[in-house]
C-alpha cells in the first residue's frame, strides 16, 4: 500500500514537471517523508536528467542514512544549507555546504553554479526542501523574493523547480501560489 | 558577453555587466568598503585576469607584507604563480620602497610623499603596466600628518595617475556598516569610478554586498548586489534579496 502511493506521487509529479516549468507539493507533516521518498525514486529513474536538490529540513548526514543510494547517484548535487549552521561540519563531494539558511542570495549562486555549462535542451531540476523550512529562519517577504528570483533565473536557464511546502509549518498560500502547477497532498488520499 | 574595445573588463562576468563591459580604459576607480569586504580579491583579481589577456599589472600594498599576501592568494583559482614569475603580476611592498628610498616608512613629510609618488609612476612606467592597484591609500595617507598634507597629497596622486595610461584601483578603508566612501573624504574627487562594498546585517548574518555608486563614461548599473567570494569563482554576484534591508536600516 505504502509503495503504491509513494509509486502514485512519483508519477503525479513526474506527470506534473513534463508540462510545467514549476511545481509546488504542499504536503502534511506526517507525509514528508513518503514524498521525499518519490521525489529520490524519480531523481534515480532518470540518470539522464541533472538535479539540484536543496535541503532545509533536514541535514545532507541524515539523507545518506536514509535514502542511501539515492544520495550517491552521480546526476544529483544537493545544497545543504543547516548543517554548519547547527554546527556539523561533515563533509561530502556531492554536497555543498551554505552556512547559514539565512544566506539566500549565496543559496542561489550555488544552485545557478551547478548547472553552469550544461546544454541548454538537457533536463535540469531544482528541489527546493522545504520553503516551510526556510521561513523558519527568514522572514516570509524575503522568502517570496528568493522564490520570484530562483523562478526568473530558472524560467530564463530552462531548469524546472520543485518546490515543497508542509502544511503545518506555515500559511503558505502566498508562497505556493508562485508556482506555474500546484499539487496538494492529504492525509489519506491524493488530492 | 562582447568587450567593448575602450573599457577595461575586470573580468568578474556580473560586475563587467553592471558597467556597460567594463571599468573605461585609464580611469581610477575607489574601491572602498570595511576590513573583510573582499576589496583585496576584487582587486587581486582584477589584476590576474588582465595579466591572463596580456595585460602587465602591478599592486603596491602598504597594508600587508608579500608573503601573507600570496598566501592567501594560493586558494583561489585565479591565482596562477606562474603570472607572478613572468611578471605579468607585479606585487610591490611600498614599505620596502620607502626604506630604499630612506624615507620614515611610519611618518611621510611632504616631500617624502612626493617622492614615492614618482617612483611609483616611474614603477608603472618601466614595467608598461596596463593595470593598477594600491591597496590602500587609507593607509598611505595615514602616513602624513596633517589634513593638508593629505589633501595636497591625494590630488598630486589623482594628476600623477591621470597621465599615466593605465586603469587604476585604489582601495579604502571605511568603518563597517556607514555608507562613507572613503577616510579623509577627498580620495572620490580624484575618482573616475566608486565600487562601494559593504555588509548587510541579515538576522546576526553578514551578507556582503557591492554597489556602483559612480562610473565616469558608463551606464552602470546603481542595484546592490550580494557579494560571494568563493576558491573556484573568485567574486561573484547576485542582486540582493532587499525586503530585510529597510529593517536593518531601521534597527541602525
Amino acid at each position: 500500500m505504502v509503495d503504491a502511493v509513494i509509486e502514485g506521487i512519483r508519477e503525479r509529479i513526474a506527470a506534473a514537471i513534463q508540462v510545467n516549468q514549476s511545481v509546488g507539493i504542499q504536503v502534511p507533516e506526517n507525509r514528508h517523508g513518503d514524498l521525499l521518498e518519490a521525489i529520490f525514486d524519480s531523481m534515480c529513474r532518470n540518470t539522464h536528467t541533472t538535479w539540484t536538490f536543496l535541503t532545509a529540513s533536514k541535514t545532507f548526514d541524515y539523507l545518506t542514512k536514509t535514502f542511501k543510494e539515492g544520495t550517491r547517484q552521480t546526476n544529483i548535487k544537493f545544497i545543504d544549507c543547516i548543517s554548519r549552521a547547527a554546527g556539523i561540519s561533515e563533509a561530502a563531494s556531492n554536497c555543498i555546504y551554505v552556512e547559514s539558511p539565512v544566506m539566500l542570495e549565496k543559496i542561489i549562486l550555488e544552485i545557478l553554479n551547478n548547472f553552469k555549462g550544461m546544454k541548454r535542451d538537457l533536463d535540469k531540476y531544482i528541489v527546493i526542501d522545504s520553503l516551510s523550512a526556510l521561513m523558519i529562519y527568514n522572514d516570509p517577504e524575503i522568502i517570496r523574493e528568493f522564490m520570484t528570483l530562483v523562478m526568473n533565473k530558472s524560467r530564463s536557464e530552462n531548469i524546472h523547480v520543485v518546490s515543497i511546502l508542509v502544511e503545518e509549518e506555515m500559511d503558505s498560500s502566498k508562497l505556493i501560489q508562485l508556482n506555474d502547477k500546484i499539487i496538494v497532498l492529504r492525509d489519506s488520499f491524493i488530492d | 558577453m562582447p568587450i567593448k574595445k575602450d573599457v577595461c573588463s575586470t573580468g568578474i562576468e556580473e560586475l563587467d555587466m553592471k558597467m556597460s563591459g567594463g571599468i573605461p580604459l585609464g580611469s581610477t576607480v575607489l574601491v572602498t568598503g570595511c576590513s573583510g569586504s573582499g576589496k583585496t580579491t576584487l582587486c587581486m583579481q582584477f589584476l590576474f585576469n588582465g595579466a591572463r589577456k596580456g595585460e602587465r599589472g602591478v599592486f603596491f600594498t602598504i597594508t600587508e607584507p608579500l608573503f601573507k599576501l600570496t598566501k592567501n592568494l594560493e586558494g583561489f583559482a585565479f591565482y596562477d604563480k606562474k603570472l607572478i614569475e613572468s611578471g605579468m603580476v607585479n606585487i610591490i611592498d611600498l614599505r620596502i620602497i620607502s626604506e630604499r628610498l630612506g624615507l620614515d616608512t611610519e611618518k611621510y613629510t611632504v616631500e617624502d610623499a612626493g617622492a614615492l609618488l614618482d617612483i611609483l609612476k616611474d614603477i608603472a612606467d618601466e614595467l608598461d603596466v596596463k593595470r593598477l592597484v594600491m591597496d590602500s591609500i587609507t593607509a598611505l595617507c595615514y602616513r602624513l600628518q596633517t589634513r593638508e598634507m593629505i589633501r595636497d597629497f591625494i590630488f598630486k596622486l589623482g594628476t600623477s595617475l591621470a597621465v599615466m595610461k593605465c586603469t587604476t584601483m585604489l582601495t579604502s578603508e571605511v568603518p563597517p556598516q556607514t555608507f562613507k566612501f572613503s577616510q579623509y573624504e577627498i580620495e572620490e574627487f580624484i575618482s573616475d569610478g566608486i565600487l562601494f562594498l559593504g555588509d548587510m546585517d541579515r538576522k546576526g548574518d553578514l551578507i556582503r554586498t557591492l554597489q556602483v555608486i559612480k562610473m565616469r563614461g558608463t551606464d552602470h548599473s546603481r542595484t546592490k548586489f550580494a557579494l560571494n567570494i568563493s576558491a573556484q569563482r573568485g567574486i561573484e554576484l547576485i542582486p540582493l534579496l532587499k525586503s530585510t534591508e529597510f529593517e536593518t536600516l531601521l534597527k541602525r
